[in-house]
């Protein structure tokens, strides 16, 4: 018992220690990018035995890549991601992570690769371009969803749109497919995911998104290169069309 | 900027020396106006009355963090205009008393007299040592056997003062998770000795003041685990160290996790109904006139946590455990929601457990209940 909380005392301490270091040259010397993710979110990540695949498997991959390092992933529950990455377990956390102002204090986000947020879905011949467009309309969302919220808060803005509340997002989308409401805001995966399964729907989402929720990779604090190269590197991943490939792999158009 | 130009002007001096001095006044009330006010006083306002149909509706507000009044007032408002006539809410011992013995009362005195203005009863959560009170580089939630008489006094002085005013006290929170018990090991029979310091000197202070024992923290961990101790096991080891007739009720959590309301309850299982294997132990222990409240409970709707359901679950399940207790359990006194707000957002899967947002937005399930409770068609205010 004693020595369990040595042990716990000892990674507190490595944690405080770690966080303001550039570990940069540790890394680059290893020659590996040790990754921490959440094996229980697909299409970002999921995992079949020890093999973990999905978007943000590919994107550390692509990562490491391109910062000369291979990629070397390690499991964690959700809610022991921050912790994995303070106490130095691993280097950086691909893990469709929502950047979080509040944690800025232990870790940077890298610029964002996926926005998850709430976007609109409307047949390929509608007229909207966006929320404001919707009065007089009917717009369907996934009953008690942050697009239900969304919608609500619409409604105070605009006198005629009627709310319709479904059970799942996919339900909401099918209702818009089959024409009995106008419009669907639902989350961007949803979204992108009943498109890419029902490419006949005569459905298009509508970009940006009508409530950002922009994911991100995170590093500690200190480690200042490191988050600098990803920087790089994912804008090198954008300009080469391999992120959009990897998103449309994963999540569709 | 304006401040800036005037050596630009053609003004004669006198002139320039009295536009630099309003210029230097312009400064000093923009700084005096930048800086943050002093939070205002709210009136507690003439008390008004929970209209409701489900009297064991509760939730637990967090305004233990919440500093602004206005927002402390506006949160029981909308609890009350949900029709829930309970809160829970957290007091940390270690925020209020000094080591002179002096305790700071201006902050609970605010929670306690907004509830009360709007007719919520209030069950307190007692717990976080003050520093002077534990060793030196020991947890908020390190109580030892040292301070257990400094606790019951604390417990004493908070009952003696809101006589009338909270329902129930409760004695520290979950006590079999080691990181609730200080990251020590974690047993009942130390617990039950906090119990037998805190119960006679709270009845001697206030004898209608109720003292709840709890809430155990539900979990599956194996014996000897350094984490905490099964929630069975613990309350069976309280009995068996004494505890009875040391608490008026047990405080429970009861979450739903993915489960519905109405899942079996079984002793391997974590589900809202294992609240029924509790009042087994309960009644096998010749407790059974013993009541329980339900100080946390409800269903979380992440997206991605695993333990979360969908929206649309979440709300039939937290109506149809409120159905389910009504109905089956005579010896549960309240069932009590986490969580009705957080003063800022977590960004992570807490949040979908709330009722309200940090802005003040109610969610759809926070609707569902004001329906339920038959307020649907009340005007909010």
């Amino acid at each position: 018992m004693r020595r369990t909380w040595v042990v716990l005392v000892a990674l507190l301490l490595l944690a405080g220690c770690r966080a303001n270091e550039d570990t940069w040259p540790q890394i680059e010397s290893a020659g590996v990018l040790r990754v921490g993710l959440d094996p229980t979110f697909p299409p970002f990540a999921a995992a079949d035995g020890a093999e973990a695949w999905g978007l943000d498997v590919d994107l550390a991959r692509a990562l490491a890549a391109e910062l000369g390092l291979e990629a070397q992933f390690t499991y964690f529950g959700y809610d022991g991601l921050y912790d994995a990455l303070t106490t130095g377990q691993v280097d950086v956390l691909v893990s469709a992570l929502v950047v979080a102002p509040e944690r800025t204090q232990d870790v940077a986000y890298t610029t964002a690769y996926f926005d998850a947020g709430q976007v609109l879905v409307v047949p390929t011949n509608s007229a909207a371009g966006g929320m404001a467009d919707l009065d007089g309309q009917s717009l369907a969302v996934e009953l008690g969803a942050l697009g239900h919220v969304e919608a609500r808060a619409w409604q105070e803005r605009l006198a005629a749109l009627t709310v319709a509340t479904f059970g799942s997002a996919d339900e909401v989308l099918a209702a818009v497919a089959a024409g009995t409401v106008d419009a669907a805001l639902v989350d961007s995966v949803s979204a992108r995911l009943y498109l890419r399964d029902h490419a006949d729907s005569g459905l298009m989402r509508l970009d940006p998104p009508a409530v950002s929720e922009p994911y991100a990779a995170a590093v500690r604090i200190g480690d200042r290169t490191l988050l600098r190269r990803l920087d790089d590197a994912l804008a090198a991943l954008e300009r080469s069309g391999q992120l959009e490939d990897m998103t449309r792999r994963w999540l569709g158009p | 900027m304006a401040c800036g130009m005037f050596k630009y002007s053609f003004f004669p001096p006198r002139r320039m020396a009295l536009r630099a001095g309003l210029c230097l006044a312009a400064v000093a009330a923009l700084v005096l106006s930048i800086r943050p006010p002093a939070p205002a006083e709210i009136a507690f306002g003439p008390r008004q009355e929970v209209h409701t149909t489900t009297p064991i509706l509760g939730v637990h507000t967090r305004l233990t963090d919440e500093v602004e009044p206005w927002k402390i007032q506006y949160t029981l408002r909308l609890v009350r205009q949900m029709g829930a006539p309970w809160i829970v809410e957290f007091f940390p011992w270690a925020y209020y008393q000094a080591e002179d013995g002096s305790v700071a009362w201006d902050h609970p005195d605010q929670v306690v007299g907004h509830a009360e203005a709007n007719g919520l009863r209030v069950i307190a959560r007692l717990g976080y040592t003050p520093e002077w009170a534990r060793p030196p580089d020991t947890p908020l939630t390190y109580l030892d056997a040292g301070a257990y008489d400094d606790f019951a006094a604390f417990a004493a002085a908070f009952a003696a003062r809101y006589r009338g005013r909270v329902a129930a006290i409760i004695v520290g929170n979950e006590p079999n998770l080691s990181f609730e018990w200080g990251y020590r090991a974690t047993t009942p029979e130390d617990y039950v000795e906090l119990l037998r310091a805190v119960y006679p000197a709270v009845k001697a202070a206030n004898p209608d003041m109720l003292v709840l024992a709890g809430a155990l923290a539900p979990n599956l961990e194996p014996a000897g685990s350094p984490w905490a101790m099964n929630d069975l096991d613990y309350l069976r080891g309280m009995y068996a160290a004494g505890a009875a007739g040391l608490f008026d009720g047990l405080a429970a959590h009861a979450y739903g996790l993915t489960f519905p309301a109405d899942a079996e309850p079984e002793p391997e299982l974590l589900n809202f109904r294992r609240v029924e294997l509790l009042r087994d132990i309960m009644v096998a222990n010749g407790d059974a006139a013993t009541p329980i409240y339900i100080t946390e409970s409800g269903w979380n709707d992440h997206p991605r946590w695993t333990m979360a359901v969908r929206p649309a679950q979440r709300i039939q399940y937290t109506l149809d455990a409120l159905d389910y207790a009504a109905a089956h359990w005579p010896y549960v006194k309240l069932v009590a929601l986490w969580a009705f707000r957080y003063p800022a957002p977590t960004r992570s899967y807490p949040d979908y457990f709330t009722l309200v947002t940090p802005e003040f937005v109610t969610k759809p399930l926070y609707d569902a209940l004001r329906d339920y409770s038959g307020n649907g068609d009340t005007p909010r205010s």
